[in-house]
């Protein structure tokens, strides 16, 4: 188990004396190989707070993260036992907001930013920065740009390149695809998914974009207020009754079959989970 | 980063609260130039009893306060060696020899190198310290053999300890005291308190509304800012810069991975909010209504006539000494 989670709570000190609890007993396990979760919740539900854990940025209030074999808790930064950097080249995570990570004058010196801060030769980044700036859907002209003239959608994307050149072993993502184009974010997303598909490894994608979640997540987790509700996949979660109380809407794949089913009669027994799989299921029940 | 309270507001409901802001503002100013006035240590620290017990008082925390001034603390600290050592007006109080040979050289360093290895360690950084600048000391002036192939000396004047002691009293209570308003102040009530104040100002030409604005604005971004970098210091640690360790030159580029994103933000944060502001019809200069007009009540009138009788009192002390 790459990264595990028990009973982890965490507290936001507040400007005004008051302590604000955005996580509170959180119990998760992450495999290192093999999985792709999407982590859905309303705004200010504690997602970030919670990924914020998996690379030790914030260290919990109370309970532990087991993080590759290190154990991560409340006095973990006072001991100064644990090298937390190291846990960070394991665990890529790319921000929400891709304007606290860019500074550097050129895209391509910004990318290579990571991998140069953990050890990887010049000449190696260089090669990492020209491939991922190709990976992220750029082309190499990018690379000697400002990355402070860029649109926000590009700026997302190199910043994205910077973590993907730090070749981590687990990549998680903080709304990766907000603020693009449809098309843009379904290609962002096969990207993410050919990662995991290819590498085998495990991604994790914060995303309020239900599409998403039922389309390529194996593995859903959903946050209310702190608390990890939901851990299982997209099938059992959207067949589940009242999902609206936590603020979720319905894919628009399910909501079509549900339409299908009630106002033409149209019943598809399986659970297509992609457009053309649902074109597929459709053709096979009126043309039998 | 968190324990920086400058410019901090706190709500709460202590009577400091419930004072108008021009009452605040005034009081502040009167008081600070009333511990300037005072030259006398008793005096000063009758002031500082004063000030505890309007903390306690007004239900401010002094544990927020102190946190407040501790970033300060080795500026203070610093500013009382350099006094103490440099100043040489008064008489002599005390004299030590001081001995530079190749045993006090060599276990100064050796002192400074265990406190810079074992500080992180330690919890009350600030005592250590001190305990650092006299065991300094104390090797310094009593070891007196082993070749030593230079003398010294420190000389201890009145003058330069009173100073010292005055300086870092000083401080602590303007800093105390500014601590005080903005945390029971209302960044937009500080604003209208700033115009008020500030208002005579117009017959010099100088646009007093403005002037409060910008340094409303100023006070008001300060946590804001801390917050950000704290971001930023988040979302580059995750790109592997380690801001606990490293050389020099990686030191440097960690400060200008933060100052830059930095300033970019902070840059883009004003010219949103110029926009913001215009796009709700602010003219810099125009007149403008308000929506909370300020009325003096009997609290106000009683605190402003006891700081100006506390400034007058230490008027007529110093006078009389
Ligand atoms: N630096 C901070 N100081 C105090 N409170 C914070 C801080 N950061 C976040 N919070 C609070 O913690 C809660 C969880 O925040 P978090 O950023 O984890 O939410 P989120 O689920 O990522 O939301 P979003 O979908 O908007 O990104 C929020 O209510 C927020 O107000
Ligand atoms: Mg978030």
């Amino acid at each position: 188990m790459a990264i595990k989670f028990e009973r982890v709570s965490y507290q936001y000190q507040g400007h005004d004396e008051k302590a604000y609890l955005a996580l509170s007993d959180i119990n998760v396990n992450i495999e290192k190989t093999g999985e792709f979760i999407t982590l859905i919740g309303e705004t200010g539900s504690g997602k970030t707070t919670l990924v914020q854990h998996m690379n030790a940025l914030l260290q919990p209030s109370e309970g532990r993260v087991h993080i590759f074999g290190l154990k991560i808790d409340r006095n973990t930064k006072k001991e100064g036992k644990v090298k937390l950097n190291p846990i960070r080249k394991k665990v890529g995570l790319v921000f929400q907001f891709p304007e606290y990570q860019l500074f550097e004058e050129t895209v391509e010196k910004d990318i290579m930013f990571g991998p140069k801060n953990f050890g990887i030769s010049q000449k190696k980044a260089l090669e990492l920065a020209k491939r991922m700036i190709k990976v992220v859907g750029l082309d190499e002209s990018y690379l000697s740009r400002s990355p402070f003239n860029l649109s926000g959608g590009e700026k997302k994307r190199v910043s994205i390149a910077g973590i993907l050149a730090m070749e981590p072993d687990i990549l998680i993502l903080d709304e990766p695809t907000s603020g693009l184009d449809p098309i843009g974010r379904n290609a962002l997303l096969k990207v993410f998914y050919d990662i995991h598909k290819t590498l085998n490894k495990t991604v994790i994608i914060i995303t309020h974009d239900m599409n998403t979640v039922y389309e390529y997540a194996k593995r859903v987790l959903v946050m209310r207020e702190g608390v990890l509700v939901f851990d299982g996949s997209p099938l059992a979660l959207f067949s589940r009754k009242n999902i609206e109380n936590w603020n979720l809407d319905i894919p628009d794949i399910v909501k079509l079959k549900t339409a299908l089913s009630e106002k033409f009669n149209i019943n598809i027994e399986d659970s297509p989970r992609s457009r053309e799989a649902l074109f597929k299921s459709i053709k096979a029940v009126i043309k039998p | 980063m968190k324990n920086i309270v400058i410019g901090r507001y706190i709500p709460g409901n202590g009577f400091l609260y419930k004072l108008d802001p021009r009452t605040k503002i005034l009081a502040m100013l009167i008081l600070m130039i009333a511990t300037f006035v005072i030259n006398n240590i008793t005096y000063m620290v009758v002031a500082i009893g004063l000030i505890i017990v309007i903390l306690l008082f007004s239900r401010i925390s002094i544990k927020r306060v102190y946190l407040g001034l501790r970033p300060l603390m080795f500026l203070l600290i610093f500013t009382f060696t350099f006094q103490i050592i440099f100043n040489q007006q008064g008489e002599l109080l005390q004299a030590w020899p001081i001995y530079y040979s190749f045993l006090t050289l060599g276990l100064g360093a050796a002192l400074v190198l265990t406190w810079g290895f074992t500080k992180k360690f330690v919890r009350f950084k600030l005592l250590y310290f001190l305990l650092l600048l006299v065991g300094l000391g104390a090797v310094f002036t009593n070891l007196d053999t082993y070749y030593v192939f230079a003398q010294g000396h420190l000389r201890i004047y009145s003058e330069g300890l009173s100073m010292s002691l005055f300086i870092m009293m000083r401080l602590i209570i303007v800093v105390t005291l500014s601590t005080m308003l903005t945390i029971t102040t209302k960044p937009t009530d500080l604003n209208l308190g700033l115009e008020y104040v500030l208002a005579p100002l117009k017959i010099i030409r100088v646009n007093a509304e403005e002037i409060a604005m910008i340094i409303s604005i100023s006070l008001r971004y300060i946590p804001t800012l801390l917050d950000e970098a704290n971001k930023i210091m988040m979302a580059q640690a995750s790109r592997g810069v380690d801001f606990q360790e490293g050389k020099f030159k990686e030191k440097i580029m960690q400060i200008v991975s933060l100052l830059v994103p930095m300033f970019i933000i902070s840059f883009k944060r004003s010219d949103e909010l110029a926009n913001a502001m215009e796009a709700r019809s602010f003219v810099p200069g125009r007149a403008r209504t308000r929506l909370h007009v300020l009325t003096w009540k009997r609290m106000d009138i009683f605190v402003l006539t006891i700081s100006l009788s506390l400034l007058t009192l230490s008027i007529v002390l110093r006078v009389m000494a």
